[in-house]
């Protein structure tokens, strides 16, 4: 449990962390809250000859609006988000997620941009931010660039990220006043990391009826992905069961399911329809 | 565990067979291969250096063909182990030519072992699958490539861009 030995950097700003990045990007790694890396360095699993932390670098924690887009930094916490009373207000989906993950200690230490870069296949957040159709705002040596929740995501622990670039903030446009929202897991008993997660936001038109739909599923496959048949199954329908079944029941189509000791494939394809409906259900109970 | 999956390849049979059994073109195609020695007739000594995001590995070990068909058909036995934990098993290739692409079929059983298999247990599918669809990818542009040309490169183009952007953008700032 003791790590190999490593050199440790901490830039003081951003500009620092980029350029050490560069100069080092075979052989190094950014340190966040650290609590998917330091696990996996003092296993011996990840062996990285550099660490370059992030948090003496300030100004990295943040939540601020800006005209209708919620802008969160990377360096945020689970337990900054889910404690926000401005979040729970304007997007009660992303405190509801974080409220699920791990335990107090990784929550009072791990940050929102850890875990999108790092991209864990059973990570919560993921779920959610497609769910929001966030951006991520990456800055790397030839400046920042702006990546969509759907294209950031590309394998098992891969993201759009190059090795020179840092995650920088995640921006999200408020959802419209009177949507619904809801995140429901099935959380692995030991690891607490999700077996299955759905993520849902919801709009209803005057008439009741779903007026646009975001669902985000994490745990099933390599990566998080956007349901798009359960999304284009949700809009114009009127919420009611039969349309919440229908939805749910396409949860995973076209997808490689995962499997494990703990779920199978199979298991896990019905755990994502389960869970599905009763999320869907909640955040169409929740959107006025 | 185990592990199945199906690849299309657009190129002939013929010639996906002939770079899934060339050791030059495995070296080259195998994700994160360092090394590739054939110590026996349809026998390898290899080092892998693995991974996904900064999960890594070195591994080191043998691959066998058994049973081998040209073009259709062969068996795959592995058998290796490094720093993170220990991999043994053996698979089925099966090769079909449909339209002038070829279905690769494979399916095998992989015992693996250590600490990867502790706490690692529920990405090592994913882990697999991930390989093997770079795996084919890169045998697909091997097969696709004629006789008299230079060897395809397999993502090295990407980093050497990324390199020289950077170079370029830090000698013209200062």
């Amino acid at each position: 449990m003791i790590p190999a030995q490593f050199d440790y950097l901490s830039p003081q700003t951003l500009d620092e962390a980029v350029r050490l990045l560069g100069e080092h990007t075979d052989e190094a790694k950014i340190l966040a809250g650290g609590h998917s890396l330091i696990p996996a360095m003092k296993l011996r699993l990840a062996m990285p000859q550099i660490l370059i932390d992030l948090g003496r670098i300030r100004d990295l924690s943040y939540i601020r609006e800006e005209g209708d887009q919620i802008r969160i930094g990377a360096m945020t916490t689970y337990y900054e988000i889910e404690s926000s009373e401005r979040l729970r207000e304007i997007c009660p989906l992303l405190p509801e997620t974080a409220a699920q993950i791990g335990d107090v200690q990784v929550r009072n230490k791990g940050t929102i941009g850890g875990s999108l870069a790092h991209s864990d296949p059973a990570a919560d957040l993921p779920a959610a931010i497609i769910a929001l159709g966030a951006e991520m705002v990456a800055v790397g040596a030839n400046g920042e660039r702006v990546i969509k929740a759907d294209d950031f995501f590309v394998d098992l622990m891969t993201t759009a990220l190059d090795a020179g670039e840092i995650l920088r903030e995640i921006r999200i446009t408020a959802p419209k006043q009177g949507s619904g929202q809801a995140y429901l897991k099935m959380p692995q008993p030991a690891s607490g990391f999700a077996v299955v997660g759905v993520a849902v936001t919801l709009t209803r038109d005057q008439g009741g009826a779903c007026q646009s739909a975001g669902v985000g599923v994490t745990g099933v496959a390599s990566k998080a992905y956007r349901a798009t048949g359960a999304e284009a199954a949700l809009v114009g329908s009127s919420l009611d069961e039969q349309a919440i079944n229908a939805a749910a029941a396409t949860i995973s189509d076209g997808v490689s399911l995962n499997g494990d000791l703990f779920a199978s494939a199979e298991f896990r394809k019905h755990l994502a329809e389960v869970y599905a409906r009763r999320a869907i259900q909640a955040a169409a109970s929740r959107a006025k | 565990m185990k592990i199945e999956g199906t690849h299309e390849l657009r190129a002939s049979r013929d010639r996906v067979f002939k770079a899934l059994t060339d050791p030059a073109v495995l070296q080259r195609s195998i994700p994160g291969c360092e090394r590739l020695e054939q110590t026996a007739e349809n026998s390898y000594s290899v080092t892998l250096r693995a991974g996904v995001g900064s999960i890594k590995g070195t591994f080191t070990g043998n691959v066998g063909l058994e049973d081998v068909q040209p073009p259709s058909h062969f068996r795959m036995g592995i058998d290796g182990k490094g720093q993170p934990g220990f991999l043994k098993g053996s698979g089925e290739l099966d090769l079909e030519e449909r339209d002038g692409a070829t279905i690769v079929n494979y399916k095998g059983d992989v015992q693996v072992g250590g600490t990867i298999a502790g706490v690692g247990q529920r990405m090592i599918q994913g882990a697999a699958k991930m390989m093997a669809s770079q795996f084919f990818t890169a045998i697909e542009a091997e097969a696709k490539t004629e006789a008299n040309e230079p060897p395809p490169k397999h993502g090295f183009f990407r980093t050497a861009l990324r390199w020289l952007s950077g170079w370029l953008h830090r000698t013209f700032k200062k």
